[in-house]
């Protein structure tokens, strides 16, 4: 128990107490010895030092002292201790919210049990077909199987229909995922009755909370779900928010039931339907290549048998798929698989950008010491230990760093908060980005790097060398250690690199983005709203839904500042694609008979903006009644027309629900068009009228062009819609730009962080330069002085000042240019429409960085170069 | 005035313990004491006793509470401690096996016998 005791010292009082005993007992010992006092009790003060050894707080005293002396030394230095405490804050700050951002998105695993053992299926979603068919065979490799699919939908407690989250699930998705209700229970099997659909709801912990306060009266209650009433059976746990990252499930529906809050829909009988993420639980000793292996020949069957009679490329092409499983314990993302690589890079860069900032104190702060030198050398000669004074020095960088480290933290959740909007502009992201102990682990770490990193070499570096020298000469003309001296070069070369591969970085990315900002699409995004209209949720099915479209688009046309009005099912920017097999009539097979379709109004290809180049646009001819036609784009016409003119010439289309082929004739070529954003290759793509085609249980895209602001219009378009059928819900308005704008989330995300962080590596880089050759002009003050004196003029000293430079940058310039290079295969993939190994990139950013370090080195030059010959030798 | 003799290391403890077996006393009184019983061979400096008895009492061998001394002198005196008595008779017993060995290996050599 005695370092119980010992730490009781640790307490002012404590140990003021203690040492007023002290004083009293030695006090009265001295007055019992007398005159014996001197030679009997001997050196007192020696034994007070000893008795506090035996205390143990001696190090607590030194701690103390030495905290009060940094703090001194660092207020009395403010410019210092404001740089170093900034780029310490921002940089600690700007890795935190990123790590944060990180943990959330990637490394947080799901609040189920044993999530280790969790696998998603890769890639695309599938049908309940599918799933069936995964579960009648995957007992030998899976404890468990699981299926899902969310939505937005209008959840009613009693306080009238609001939009939310809704997950539909399996009977097996808790009870797979050992989530056990809060209160009440969670759906099971006997919920999830294809033939007796349990009308039964689990509520969110959230919801729970604020539309039920939490009572517990809660079980039994109806809320609706699309108007249609659920019992709630159970409420999930707080720290629940199902499966998919970035996600919060308000309500949770057994599948069976799903037909109900999605009216017009029966995609649980449709095969080809693909609308599920399946998981599955796989068995203690079972590998993921294992169940993969066992399950590719079930899907490839599954998948015939979907498809039937096709011809045998497309069989073939199935044959080769393989069911391709992923670990699941953090949950499925559809954010990861975007965010994951921009992320990590972003992270290096920051990561970067923290050690540039490091460096840079490093050589402040060795300045700094050179300035001490004198005070440091009598401390040395009175006798402290040269540990002692290196961990003065060290104090204070620890206490740079601690401060840093604090505030970098309150950084770090307004930080990942923007980091998030970034990403993800208007869409709001439900990430909990929680300052956990992950996160406070990380700063912590982060912080202790870095105060080792800038504070250990000074601290030993303030020890060094002789101490009488130091003493007589003071810090004007002390001979700098030849290795002190390279390492000073070394650390500003350092500097060039980095900074020359984060500007090299930041320029790649800034003219990715423009590009992207700039490529063709071959549409007019600008004044053009997209509507998104739900007919089939509000009941409407079939040519109901087709008269509807056409009667909102009459409604919306004459709105004033409306310039012209169209729809279509898949809209412009949002994602949504069907594709459907083709077979040009009086060609040869097609070796790939998969096209992407749309079903659009009359004239949605001059609403949009888009360019035909042969032909004509759709119109009200083209209705029901009239001859079927369609309209291609130019890859299609490449494709399957190699050569030909293919206006007039006929194709047999695949039609939905496996319905006959309906032989359509092209009537128009529009140009290649990027309808999903910016990145997209333009697929093979073809139009058929709106009113030609099966109607399609989707909600309707209306494109409205508009003659001044489109933000300006959107009142007016609600209320037009609201006015033809108040029961239409508008699931979304925006402008096309705001669509396109949330395609390219992730490389708005590493340009402008990679650019702000690209002209903060230059400033640092610019000042660690400055610091550098001011100190080296000011050591060679005498032999400048010298060289004047015997006739060297100005512009010689000024070349021999940025010959050093030039040096140092050419130097670091080489070394960061090899590394820029290596990075480059790194960020492959992410960058658009250029090289990640641009030469002119490259070259760009060398010739900045050797202009940066040239001006931030002319000022000493030009001192040097004016120093009066007289005054220097004086001071020699 | 005999000689002085330099202490061992690690053998003041064990002096502080035994001195105060004949009853509490003072820090100068440990001292004196000492040096009275050693014949002046052995002076002990306040600067090495007064942290040695604060070691002692962190580990509980002593206990101390000011007094009044018989000349009316207010002065801290130190008491053994039960604790202390165990750790007295272990220093003894360590001391006692210690000296035996080193006195076997001094008379085991005829070169340097006894005096």
């Amino acid at each position: 128990m005695t370092w119980l005791r010992k730490l009781q010292w640790l307490l002012p009082a404590r140990r003021h107490a203690q040492e007023r005993d002290m004083e009293a007992e030695i006090q009265s010992l001295k007055d019992i010895a007398g005159d014996d006092a001197a030679p009997v009790l001997g050196n007192l003060t020696l034994a007070r030092e000893n008795a506090r050894a035996v205390w143990g707080w001696n190090w607590l005293a030194g701690l103390s002292a030495d905290v009060r002396y940094a703090l001194r030394t660092l207020a009395k230095d403010r410019a210092f201790t404001a740089i170093a405490i900034s780029s310490l804050a921002l940089g600690i700050g700007a890795n935190a919210a990123i790590f944060s951002v990180i943990d959330a998105l990637l490394l947080h695993s799901l609040p189920v049990r044993d999530p280790a053992s969790l696998v998603e299926l890769d890639g695309s979603d599938s049908s309940y077909f599918i799933y069936n068919r995964f579960l009648a065979s995957s007992g030998r490799v899976f404890s468990g199987m699981l299926a899902r699919m969310s939505d937005a939908r209008d959840i009613d407690c009693g306080g009238g229909p609001v939009r939310g989250n809704v997950e539909v699930v399996t009977g097996s998705y808790f009870p797979t995922l050992g989530v056990r209700a809060w209160i009440g229970r969670t759906i099971g099997p006997n919920d999830d009755n294809r033939a007796n659909p349990a009308q039964v709801a689990v509520i969110s912990y959230g919801l729970w909370q604020h539309r039920f306060g939490g009572d517990a009266s809660a079980i039994g209650r109806t809320i609706r779900v699309q108007r249609v009433p659920f019992a709630v059976i159970g409420v999930a746990p707080p720290e629940f928010f199902g499966v998919v990252v970035g996600e919060a499930p308000e309500v949770w529906l057994p599948l069976s039931s799903m037909n109900s809050v999605y009216p017009g829909r029966n995609w649980l009988d449709e095969p080809g339907m693909n609308f599920l993420e399946l998981m599955g639980r796989l068995r203690p000793g079972v590998t993921m290549e294992r169940a993969s292996a066992l399950l590719t020949p079930v899907l490839v069957q599954a998948e015939l048998d979907r498809v039937g009679n096709v011809s045998e490329p497309v069989r073939a092409e199935i044959r080769r798929s393989k069911a391709d499983l992923a670990p699941a314990a953090t949950g499925i993302s559809f954010l990861r698989y975007r965010f994951s690589k921009p992320l990590h890079i972003v992270f290096a860069m920051v990561a970067m950008a923290l050690l540039l900032a490091c460096v840079n104190l490093i050589n402040l702060q060795a300045a700094r010491v050179r300035e001490r030198r004198k005070e440091l050398a009598v401390r040395l000669a009175i006798g402290a230990s040269r540990l002692r004074v290196a961990r003065q020095v060290f104090t204070e960088s620890a206490l740079l760093a601690l401060a840093g480290g604090a505030l970098g933290l309150l950084m770090c959740r307004p930080v990942g908060q923007a980091l998030l909007v970034l990403m993800s502009p208007g869409d709001a992201l439900s990430l909990r980005l929680d300052v956990n102990s992950q996160v406070l682990a990380f700063v912590a770490g982060l912080s202790s790097a870095a105060a080792v990193l800038f504070g250990v070499g000074p601290a030993w570096r303030s020890t060094r060398g002789e101490i009488l020298p130091a003493i007589q000469q003071g810090f004007g003309s002390a001979k700098a250690l030849p290795a002190t001296r390279l390492f000073g070069r070394a650390l500003a070369s350092l500097q060039v690199a980095l900074s020359l591969v984060l500007v090299a970085g930041a320029t790649l990315f800034a003219t990715s983005l423009y590009k992207l900002l700039h490529v063709d699409l071959g549409l007019n995004r600008a004044h053009l709203l997209v509507l998104d209209v739900n007919p089939t949720d509000a009941g409407y099915q079939g040519d109901q839904a087709a008269a509807l479209n056409r009667r909102i688009a009459v409604r919306l046309a004459p709105l004033p500042g409306v310039e012209s009005v169209s729809f279509s099912s898949n809209g412009v920017f949002t994602g949504r694609n069907m594709d459907r097999d083709v077979e040009p009539v009086g060609q040869p097979k097609p070796s790939d008979p998969f096209a992407w379709v749309d079903k659009v109004g009359p004239r949605y290809f001059s609403t949009i903006g888009a360019h035909l180049t042969a032909g004509r646009d759709f119109d009200e001819r083209d209705d029901a009644a009239g001859p079927k036609v369609m309209i291609v784009n130019e890859r299609f016409a490449r494709f399957y027309f190699a050569g030909q003119n293919p206006i007039g010439r006929t194709v047999a289309v695949g039609e939905f629900s496996k319905e006959p082929k309906i032989i359509r004739q092209i009537i128009g070529v529009v140009k290649d068009m990027r309808i999903e954003g910016s990145h997209q290759q333009p697929p093979r793509y073809f139009y058929v009228p709106a009113f030609q085609s099966p109607e399609m249980p989707f909600s309707t895209r209306f494109l409205i062009r508009t003659i001044g602001d489109p933000h300006g219009m959107i009142g007016s378009i609600r209320a037009a819609v609201r006015a033809e059928d108040p029961a239409l819900s508008i699931d979304s308005l925006d402008t096309a730009e705001d669509l396109l704008d949330r395609a390219i989330g992730h490389d708005r995300l590493i340009a402008v962080l990679s650019g702000a962080f690209g002209v903060l590596a230059l400033l640092l880089a610019a000042i660690g330069i400055y610091g550098l050759l001011s100190y080296e002009v000011a050591r060679r003050t005498g032999e400048v002085g010298i060289r004047i004196a015997l006739g060297a003029r100005r512009s010689d000293i000024l070349r021999l000042v940025l010959t050093e430079i030039a040096f140092l940058a050419v130097t670091g310039v080489a070394v960061g240019g090899i590394a820029a290079l290596a990075a480059a295969k790194l960020v492959a993939g992410l960058v658009f429409g250029l090289q990640p190994n641009n030469p002119v990139v490259l070259a760009g950013s060398a010739v900045v960085l050797i202009g940066v370090a040239l001006s931030a080195g002319f000022c000493p030059a030009r001192r040097a170069a004016r120093l009066d010959p007289m005054v220097a030798l004086r001071q020699e | 005035m005999a000689q002085r003799t330099e202490l061992l290391q690690g053998t003041l403890d064990m002096l502080v313990l035994r001195t105060l077996l004949c009853g509490p006393l003072h820090g100068y009184g440990i001292a004196k004491s000492i040096q009275q019983v050693s014949n002046d061979s052995l002076q002990i400096e306040f600067g090495s006793l007064y942290p040695a008895l604060k070691r002692l009492e962190l580990k509980g061998w002593i206990a101390s509470r000011w007094e009044t001394s018989e000349r009316n002198r207010r002065a801290r005196f130190y008491r053994l401690t039960a604790a202390g008595r165990k750790q007295l008779v272990r220093e003894q017993s360590k001391w006692q096996s210690l000296i035996d060995a080193i006195a076997r290996v001094m008379q085991s050599d005829p070169a340097r016998g006894e005096s």
